[in-house]
Order: C-alpha cells, then structure tokens, then sequence
C-alpha cells in the first residue's frame, strides 16, 4: 500500500519533469511577449520529428539524434519568430491568440505533408529497466529526470546572472522603461522565443523513446496540458512552473491509480480551478487577490 | 423537370430483363476511408469476374454498380436510394462503417431490397435483423461480440485465465467491447479485477499497470488503437510485468512494428482477427495470389469479406434458381457455404456464424492458432 504510493509518487515526477521542460519555455515566451503560445506542443513535435528523421533515414545514434532535433527546431523558431513572434509585442492579446493558433497549423500539416498523418515508431533511447530503490524505471526516465533538473538550475542561474537574462526579466516588467534604458525588446522577445521553443524540442527528443509513437498532431495534448501548469505556476515564473508541474504530474498519477486512467487528463483543469478559485494570479504571485 | 424525367424514365427502361444481376455495393469511395472503399470495391468486381467468366450464376452475369457512402450515415442513406430508385439493384452489399449500416437498413427495408453486410461489426446491426426486426438485413461479417467472446473462450480454455485486468480505449468501440466481455464472463467463470479506460493518445500508463501487476490479474483485455500498443508494451517492460501478464484483444499487437517496441511484452498477446492475408487455407492463398497479381497490391481484410460475400450471393442465387428476391433471401438464411475461413451458415438474427482467427505471439511472430466459433446469446 505505502510501496504503491512512493511508487505513484515517482512515476508523477517523471511526468512532471516532461511537463515543466515543456512549460518553463511557455511561461518564458508569455512573460516576454505577453502572449500564450498555442504553437508550443508543434515545437514538441518538431524535435521529436527531427530526431526520428535523424535516425530513421540516416542511422544516426540516439545523443546526435536529439542535438539535430533542437538545432532542426531552432531554425524554424528563428524563421517564425522573425516573421510573427517578433510583431506580437506590443500587440493586442488577440493578434497573439491567433498568431500561434495560425503557427501551430501549419507547422502541425506541413509536417503531416511531409511525412505522411501514420504513425511512426521511434527506435531510438535507453529502454532497458533497471532497478532504482526497488522501484523499476527505464534508464531514459532517470535521463529525463536529470535533464530536467540541470534546465531549471541552468534556467535560474541563466535568469539572475546573465545579462540575457536581466534583460528578459526587465522585459517582463516594463517594455517601456526597457526601451528607455536601451534594450533592445524585440531581439530580446526573439532569443526568448527561441530558447523556449528549443526547451519544448529537448523535451519531446527526450521523451520520444518512452513514449514511442511519433505523429504530426502529438503537440496538442502537450499544449494542453501545459496551459494549466503555467497558469498555477503564475504566468511568467520559472520557479512556480516547476513546482506546478510536479503537482500536476504527481496528481495524475495518483488518480489515474486510484480513480481511474479515464480521469487522468481532468485532473489539470480540475487544479487549476481550485488553484484560481483560491489565488487567482497562480500559486507563486506576489498578488494574492486582486 | 421534363429533363429530369426522361432520365429517370430512361433508367427504368434500362431495367429490363436482361438477366443482368443487379448488385448495388455502397462503400466510402470518397472521404478518409476511401481507402477501405477502395478495397471493398476491388474484392467485390474480383469476385464478380470470376464469376462472369465461368459463364456467371444460372448463366446471369453479375453487374456491381457503386453507391459512394463517403463513410457517413447520411451519404450512405442517399447513395442506397440512388441504386434502388435509379439502377434498380436486387441486392446491395455495404458499408465498412457501422453507423452507416444501421441507417441503410430501414431503407432497404421499405424498399425490399436484399442487403448483405461484409464489413460492419457492431452487433446492433443483427441484433435487429431477423427475428429481431429486419427481414431484409444479412451479415457475413463477425461481430465485435463475436470477437469479444472468441478472444474470452480461447483465454479461458486454453491458457486457464479466469482474472483479468481491462486497459480499453475510452471510445464507443473499447467500451462496448469490454460490455460484451462482461457479458460472456460468467459463463467462463471469470472475473474482471481492475477497469481502466484511456484517452486516445495516452502516453503515460506506468501507473495503472503498477495497479494491474499488483491486481492479480492473469492477463489484460485491451481493445484500442494500434497506436497505444507499443507505448503500453514498453511500459509494460518498465514495471516489470512484460512476459508475465499478457495482452489480450484487439490493438494490432501482430505487427511487425509492434512487436519489435516491445517484443517481451508482445510475447503471448492474444488477437481475433475476422481474416488476415496470411491465413493458411488453399482458397485465402489463392485469394491473395489472385488479388495481388490483378491489382499489385496485397488484399486487405475488406478486400476480403467483399470478395467473398459477392461469391455467397451467388451460391445464394445459384441455389434459389432465380434472382426473385424473397426466393434468394431463403436461399440464403439456410446456406452452407465453404469460405475461406471455414463453413458460413446464418442464424435466425440473420448473422452469420463466423469463424474467426486467432493469433498468438510466440517466439517474436504472430502463430495462427485455428478458426474458432462460438455461439452468441442475443439479448431477449
């Protein structure tokens, strides 16, 4: 009983792990932009795309395979962040709104194009189950886990001490005095989008070999399920979305063992209800209330 | 409106006895099945020139005339007019998809028109026709109840499982499948432990197969989507129940690429499949011979049933000795016809009794267990 409880418990960390590499690049891009990015789960998809391509037509081993499935998905963010990111600042919350909801169909369909809507099997990773504290994981999971405790050390350090950084906070804050002081805020909102948007490739390169199955519309779920966790996150904040997805993660998890597997995906929007009802600027806001 | 009349005229004169039978196959020529429509159209007209070239049935050539369904109820309603009312068929094969085959069968009924069902597999379908309520409704196609209850038999009487966990897809299909297995588990002394259902695209089941390997359960009914296999199969290695509690059901567990995700937890999964290209039977070899030779592409299951049930029609009229419909209607509630699968007979629902195949993974590779059949409880 105690052993099945631990048990759920790491398996909901190992979720949440993917889900706050996903969601730490969401919440960057709308503290900087102002804006929700519905595309994010296609940059999920992108990796994932990239590195199955790097392995299936050309027999690359799985390390070189996730390098290429960023770098692949930074060259696309650096064509849409030129040509639509960089125009949302500023712009009403609408003009965003539908910008990424634009992005995200065409790149989900430019996919299916050119690869076909099947699905595809990705080979690659560390499968094999080995044994941590008598509970059995795939090693790919212990990788998971690892990776997604250097972004966020990365992240934090990245965000207090890098001048990039400083000013991507500065950005957040105030768009105007950033301009006043000289900040370029639209090369900031540019690198920011393309950081986040690697974050969400690294993520799906990462979890493609547990998860197996490759096809073009798999960013969706992802956008979805990352929506709540960086609102209960407070929108904009690093920390509060690794917390948040660890709740997450580990919330479904317990509800899929002792509820039902069919309640799992209720349990994100059922959270952040609860979460909005009590603190409605997300859980880590300075603002309790309005 | 005068136009229109003298086409519609004109199409009556066409009927004239020329001793042509006349057979509609409505199927989804277009839309996102179109490849099933495809299939279904190439099987029937293979099967209709075999036919014709050995002088046809009762020296009647047989000629298919295609309704597009577009794989919608209100396509399909349509297109079964249009062959009723314009090219005035006597009998109609179709569709693939349940929902289309439930609302052509009033149409039928009202028109008198035979209908023979290849594809479709809710049991709803029969469960009306019969004694059930349509006369004019036949099926030679097993029932997803069918297959629920084959794949139930098989596990009980020959593995000696009587504890099962369920991990369904939470769709109509997964859920009626798993209604339908409930319904039979009594009668194999049976008992379901734990009841899972999932979203399509679920990625992440670590947590509720730690709760099937702690349940006792001897095995897990899966019906779903050929998608979630391989996921479900590595996961099944992770939490180290891959080998010890197989899969049972239906979700494409003997492809290649599924079996090669996850090849320890494949091992011994159990599937009921209505044919498959490499059933080894003389007839389905030469089936597959003939099919792929004509058209340079191998026959899928509904290139299949089509092919067949074209071939039972015409042992149908054959024996009536005439294409009256009610004459060929009797003719075929009490056929003995030698499929490739096995013999066909029908029930008093109009069903037929089916064979269906079942598979088991051993070794890496799908292992053709035999044709196996077994009688359906109809509701009373």
């Amino acid at each position: 009983m105690f052993y099945t409880i631990i048990e759920q418990v790491v398996n909901g960390i190992v979720s949440g792990s993917v889900y706050a590499i996903v969601a730490v690049g969401m919440t960057m891009i709308f503290g900087v932009l102002r804006a929700i990015n519905f595309a994010h789960g296609e940059y999920y998809m992108l990796g994932t795309f990239g590195a199955w391509f790097a392995i299936d037509y050309f027999d690359l081993p799985y390390p070189v395979a996730v390098v290429i499935g960023v770098v692949a998905t930074a060259v696309i963010a650096v064509v849409v962040g030129n040509f639509v990111m960089q125009r949302i600042v500023g712009a009403p919350a609408e003009a965003g709104v539908l910008a990424t909801l634009g992005v995200a169909l065409i790149l989900q369909n430019t996919v299916i194009l050119l690869f076909g809507g099947s699905y595809k099997f990705f080979s690659g990773g560390y499968i094999e189950p080995v044994s941590v504290f008598g509970f059995t994981l795939a090693e790919q999971r212990i990788l998971i886990i690892i990776v997604g405790l250097v972004t966020f050390v990365g992240l934090e350090l990245m965000v207090t001490y890098s001048r990039m950084g400083k000013a991507m906070r500065a950005v957040s804050q105030n768009i105007e005095c950033c301009a006043v002081v000289g900040i370029d805020v639209r090369h900031i909102a540019l690198w920011t989008f393309i950081v986040g948007a690697c974050l969400a490739a690294l993520s799906g390169v990462l979890t493609a070999p547990v998860n197996v199955s490759v096809y073009g519309g798999m960013g969706e779920l992802i956008t979805f399920k990352t929506l709540p966790i960086i609102i209960m996150g407070g929108l904009g904040n690093v920390r509060g979305t690794f917390v948040a997805a660890m709740i997450l993660g580990i919330a479904e998890s317990l509800v899929a063992t002792y509820v039902g597997l069919q309640f799992r995906d209720t349990v994100g929007f059922a959270t952040l209800m609860l979460v909005l009802m009590w603190r409605p600027h997300g859980l880590f806001s300075a603002q309790a209330r309005f | 409106m005068v136009g229109l009349q003298t086409i519609s005229s004109g199409a009556f004169a066409a009927r004239s006895e020329d001793g042509t039978v006349r057979l509609g196959l409505v199927a989804p020529m277009s839309g996102p099945n179109a490849r099933y429509g495809a299939f279904s159209m190439r099987g029937a007209q293979m099967a209709a020139k075999e036919i014709n070239d050995a002088g046809g049935v009762g020296g009647r050539k047989i000629s298919v005339m295609p309704g597009d369904s577009q794989g919608t109820p209100v396509e399909g309603v349509s297109a079964t007019r249009r062959l009723i009312d314009q090219d005035q068929v006597d009998f109609i094969i179709g569709d693939v998809s349940s929902s289309v085959t439930l609302a052509m069968q009033p149409v039928v009924e009202d028109a008198g028109v035979l209908l023979l069902n290849a594809a479709s597999s809710n049991p709803m379908i029969t469960y009306k026709a019969g004694v059930g309520g349509f006369k004019w409704s036949f099926r030679n196609y097993p029932t997803d109840e069918n297959r629920a209850l084959l794949v139930l038999q098989y596990a009980a009487e020959k593995k000696g499982f009587t504890k099962y966990a369920v991990l369904s897809v939470d769709s109509d299909y997964g859920r009626a499948a798993i209604q339908f297995t409930k319904k039979y588990l009594p009668r194999f002394k049976s008992a379901i432990v734990t009841e899972d259902y999932y979203k399509e695209g679920e990625v992440d089941f670590r947590s509720v197969l730690s709760k099937i390997r702690d349940s006792g359960a001897q095995a897990i009914i899966m019906y779903g989507n050929a998608d979630s296999s391989p996921i479900v199969g590595r996961q099944m290695m992770e939490v180290g129940i891959a080998g010890k509690i197989p899969l049972i059901g239906n979700a494409e567990f003997n492809t290649a690429s599924t079996i090669k995700a996850a090849p320890k937890a494949m091992e011994g999964a159990i599937e009921a499949a209505a044919w498959l290209p490499a059933y080894d039977s003389p007839k389905s070899k030469a089936f597959v011979e003939k099919f792929t030779a004509e058209y340079r592409e191998a026959p899928n299951n509904h290139a299949y049933v089509h092919w067949e049930t074209v071939h039972l029609l015409a042992k149908a009229i054959e024996q009536a000795k005439s294409i009256d419909r009610e004459k060929v209607r009797a003719a075929l509630s009490g056929i003995k016809y030698d499929s490739a699968v096995g013999e066909v007979t029908f029930d008093d629902h109009n069903q037929a009794r089916l064979p269906m195949i079942l598979l088991e993974i051993e070794g890496g590779k799908p292992a053709i267990k035999g044709a196996y059949k077994a009688e359906i409880d109809y509701p009373k």
